[in-house]
């Protein structure tokens, strides 16, 4: 395909801005009469609340009110409706809302917050599914079983078991007994945070006309709007949801997370707007945290090397509220066969009620959590049999025409994994690694992955395109910025598809509900690909418009009009042209009448293959799927048990490449996101449910001196058939590979097999002694 | 005892009530309503919040109200008011503009370190980005655009 924008590097529109400081996130909005608002989480995570006493804090000055959740008698959620805003009778983690104080400013509301006195009896607590699935475990929610869910969410009443998902294909036991070779383990990808520089947060304002407005910094505008609609009984209309500029979000930010509970608050001082922003504290303890997967994992396989059947049971500590991280589980289970091919499946997950803050989307999804266990399984399984691990891939790898875990049969259009594992093997494997010194062990490792398109087979994204007089395009979209670069991709894919310099496109910056048009949420790295096919089909309608308004022109039939960015011409004679401008608002005639119509249109667009789920779990979940591999090299210090990653190679098959310095700024920091989980971040929750690092020191994220020295980053281009011009999505897939990759090389490296994260400078060194230590 | 302090800021006398609790961030952000400088740990990691006072960098989520008496405070509003200055120039055609939470504080981070010392060596840019977090980039573009400010602001010279 002959393209002019798409593939080329164009500047963020938002740069300039940003980096003079004058984009406006949600904490730099100053509103009228604003208040704000601080939030108690209790002592305790797990406890009946016996009494709250509010006295005090009212008596504080500048307190305007001070709000509980005692009469508070709604739920929500989208998946499964088990939150609440508020801590009713009982608390469930040591992050929960339990009160609130709204004063006139946001000092005197921490002052005042801290006068409430709580009593509590104290519940046992479970901060990990195996603990909370044992028979005689005290139910974390009473009422589970009797939540409204979506059908494909099957809570076990009577148990702390929110969601249990089978995925059967073949006949796993079969496999098993026919099997030369087995292999199993054990692997945990413990809670960790999306931690976006900027935090979340959100004002509601409850208005006196009984409308809601409402900002947060989310990307979910539209499941917020229908959200707060439905809890306070007024039409979707009049709930207006605005997004400012966004710090970050890396998937803690979707679904609906912190609007409710302002909303709560807020809905106890009407006709003022409420502020909420979180510190970096009750970011980390109460908003989504991630993974919290414990992957059990069997591979079967013959002699020659082909895999006979996977059996996996995900265990995944819920949290406290099991709505945002059911699809989680799902997504982990399902994905756990990682780019191979198992004719038998027999896979189970578990959502388990735990009193740790609630699981939610983090960029991934739960594909690095279960594919951290199929990729190293697969390399301990080629060391087993004797036999090269890339050989072994190579034997098993999903190829066209066969058919993954869920029974969706793969095209060439869903790309080639093998393409991507020879560049990440070529960048990292070429030659011998260095050989071990005085200083340093070194070691390499390699992972391949696949990345399902999860999201909902309903989900949609919108397009409103609008051509002036100039030639030059309006586009407005649903889709939200946050750092991914989805404005540049609107710009070229319209500038593309309408044949105009994506300079002459102008991108909405503020999402809203009142003017933007809908989309379900920006997430599962399928902006690019459905938002991308939703702006072709707009730019598709304006430029029928324009032939249309060109006709009356021309005096000539519509299909006998070209286009080409500046002209509409008759295609047997170009000299016979109008400019794009004399007919962007219908024709204008000599006497200044107008006929046509305006050059503006609104579109659409959805993943095409979904289907229902048999009740085996087969069916068909999008597929729109994607590739990759990644390697590493790295170096561990024997004094100090430091690990340093000298190199660090990512390989996908993303169609088309949009935008080249783009893409490759989404994978280098993916793959940095993932280091810090690979070898610094875990929230440390203690067996009483309390977190002893909710703070940035003790929190560590990867710095500068501690990212690759170099990442060697190229792609594959197999083009799509969904996505713009061939392009797939890229967000969340840099993190897959990154923890197997790690672990493998430093198996290679040391010969210590590590099941799970992270791996810290201590643990090395304790492996290195163990290692050392005759038996 | 004092009520008030005064001091510089981008250039400008002001004067502000002297308040035990607050730290030169929340001063910033809520008294003086200026937004550019960013609040992303309040400990004193995370660097969103560096502003540069006497020509060096600071934390302003650390710094107290007592100490402002005198100094002189530059923050991102003082950098560049009517055009791009090469530290933002560097940084944005690098790719190091993402959700541009962190990029105030590391063009003023940078800064401090380029008008004290033009000549920085890599290993001292290094450890100026190490105090401050970004999570979107991986800090490949960020160092390559601080390597290229450190060019192209010494050959404009300062502001």
């Amino acid at each position: 395909m002959d393209l002019t924008y798409v593939g080329m590097d164009f500047p963020r529109p938002d740069a300039v801005q940003k980096a003079q400081g004058k984009s406006v996130y949600l904490d730099d909005i100053r509103l009228p009469g604003m208040l704000y608002a601080e939030i108690l989480r209790p002592e305790y995570a797990h406890a009946k609340i016996l009494s709250i006493d509010t006295a005090a804090a009212e008596a504080c000055e500048g307190v305007v009110a001070v709000v509980t959740g005692a009469s508070c008698a709604y739920s929500y959620g989208d998946n499964i409706r088990d939150l609440i805003p508020m801590a009713v009778d009982k608390v469930r983690y040591i992050g929960e809302p339990l009160a609130a104080v709204i004063a006139e400013s946001a000092y005197q509301a921490r002052e005042a917050i801290k006068k409430i006195v709580v009593r509590y009896d104290p519940l046992p607590v479970y901060i990990d599914a195996l603990e909370a699935m044992k028979p005689d475990a005290v139910l974390i929610h009473e009422r589970n079983g009797e939540y409204w869910h979506l059908p494909a969410i099957h809570p076990v009443a009577k148990t702390n078991i929110a969601g249990h998902y089978i995925l059967k294909k073949g006949d796993f036991e079969k496999a098993l007994a026919a099997a030369d070779f087995v292999v199993e383990g054990e692997f945990d990808y413990p809670f960790g945070s999306s931690s976006a520089i900027e935090t979340h947060g959100a004002i509601v304002w409850f208005q006196n006309d009984g409308k809601i407005d409402c900002w947060s910094s989310s990307i979910c505008p539209f499941i917020i709007r229908e959200d707060l609609a439905n809890t306070y009984g007024i039409p979707i209309s009049d709930v207006r949801v605005r997004i400012p500029e966004i710090g970050g979000c890396f998937g803690y930010k979707s679904d609906i997370t912190v609007e409710q509970t302002v909303a709560w608050i807020a809905s106890h001082a009407r006709g003022r707007p409420v502020k909420w922003v979180a510190s970096r504290k009750a970011d980390l303890e109460s908003t989504l945290i991630g993974h919290g997967i414990r992957t059990r994992m069997k591979i079967a396989a013959s002699k020659d090397g082909k895999f006979l059947g996977l059996q996996t049971r995900s265990y995944h500590s819920t949290g406290a509220y099991a709505d945002t991280g059911i699809n989680v589980s799902h997504a982990a289970t399902h994905n756990s066969t990682g780019p191979y091919v198992f004719d038998n499946c027999d896979l189970q997950g578990y959502s388990v009620y735990t009193n740790t803050p609630p699981v939610g989307a983090f960029r991934g999804y739960g594909h690095q959590e279960a594919q951290l266990a199929t990729e190293r399984l697969v390399d301990m399984l080629a060391r087993k049999m004797g036999m090269d691990p890339f050989l072994l891939r190579e034997k098993n790898y999903i190829r066209p025409g066969s058919k993954n875990a869920l029974g969706e049969r793969m095209y060439v259009a869903n790309g080639s994994v093998q393409d991507c594992a020879a560049k990440a093997r070529a960048a990292i494997f070429r030659g011998n690694k260095p050989a071990e010194d005085e200083r340093y062990f070194y070691g390499r490792g390699f992972a391949a992955l696949m990345k399902s398109p999860k999201g909902a087979s309903f989900q949609t994204k919108g397009c409103y395109l609008k051509l002036n007089k100039d030639g030059s395009a309006t586009v407005t979209i649903g889709g939200v910025e946050v750092g991914q670069g989805l404005r540049t991709v609107v710009q070229q894919v319209t500038g593309e598809a309408l044949k105009i310099s994506p300079r002459k496109v102008r991108v909405n910056f503020e999402v809203d509900t009142l003017y933007s048009p809908y989309e379900w949420q920006t997430i599962g790295s399928m902006f690019t690909t459905m938002g991308g096919r939703a702006i072709i089909r707009a730019a598709d309608r304006v430029i029928a418009i324009l032939k249309k308004n060109a006709s009356f022109a021309l005096r000539c039939d519509e299909d006998f009009i070209e286009y080409d960015g500046e002209w509409l011409f008759v295609k047997s004679d170009p000299e016979c042209r109008v400019a794009v401008g004399a007919v962007a608002q219908g024709y204008m005639t000599e006497d200044g009448r107008t006929v046509g119509e305006l050059a503006q249109a609104t579109s659409d667009a959805r993943l095409p293959r979904y289907s229902g789920f048999d009740e085996n779990g087969q069916g068909g979940a999008g597929v729109s799927y994607t590739f990759g591999a990644q390697a590493c090299e790295l170096r561990i210090e024997k004094s100090t048990g430091k690990i340093t990653v000298d190199h660090f190679a990512s390989s996908f098959d993303v169609g088309k490449v949009v935008n080249p310095r783009q893409i490759r700024g989404q994978v280098a920091g993916g793959v940095v996101m993932a280091i810090g989980a690979t070898l610094y971040e875990k929230l440390q929750v203690g067996t009483d449910g309390k977190i002893a690092n909710p703070h940035f020191g003790k929190y560590h994220l990867p710095t500068a001196s501690e990212a690759p020295r170099r990442q060697t980053i190229e792609f594959v281009e197999n083009p799509d058939v969904v996505g713009p011009f061939g392009a797939r999505g890229i967000g969340e897939h840099p993190v897959i590979g990154v923890a197997p990759a790690i672990l493998n090389a430093i198996y290679d490296a040391i010969g210590i097999e590590f099941t799970d994260i992270p791996v810290t400078p201590a643990r090395i060194l304790a492996g290195l002694q163990s290692r050392e230590t005759p038996k | 005892m004092k009520d008030h302090v005064t001091f510089k800021l981008n250039g400008r006398e002001v004067s502000v009530a002297l308040a035990r609790e607050k730290k030169l961030l929340e001063i910033l952000r809520e008294d003086l309503g200026m937004t550019g400088t960013k609040c992303g740990c309040d400990s004193g990691i995370c660097g969103a919040c560096t502003v540069v006072i006497d020509g060096k960098e600071v934390k302003s989520c650390l710094y107290s109200s007592e100490r402002l008496d005198g100094v002189e405070v530059l923050t991102i509003e003082g950098l560049s008011v009517n055009s791009i200055h090469p530290i933002q120039k560097a940084l944005i055609d690098a790719g190091a503009v993402q959700c541009g939470y962190c990029t105030p504080g590391i063009v003023m981070g940078l800064y401090a370190l380029y008008s004290s010392n033009p000549e920085a060596e890599e290993a001292e840019i290094l450890k100026v980005l190490d105090r401050h977090l970004c999570r979107c980039t991986g800090y490949e573009t960020i160092v390559e655009g601080a390597i290229a400010a450190r060019s192209l602001f010494s050959t404009t010279g300062t502001r």
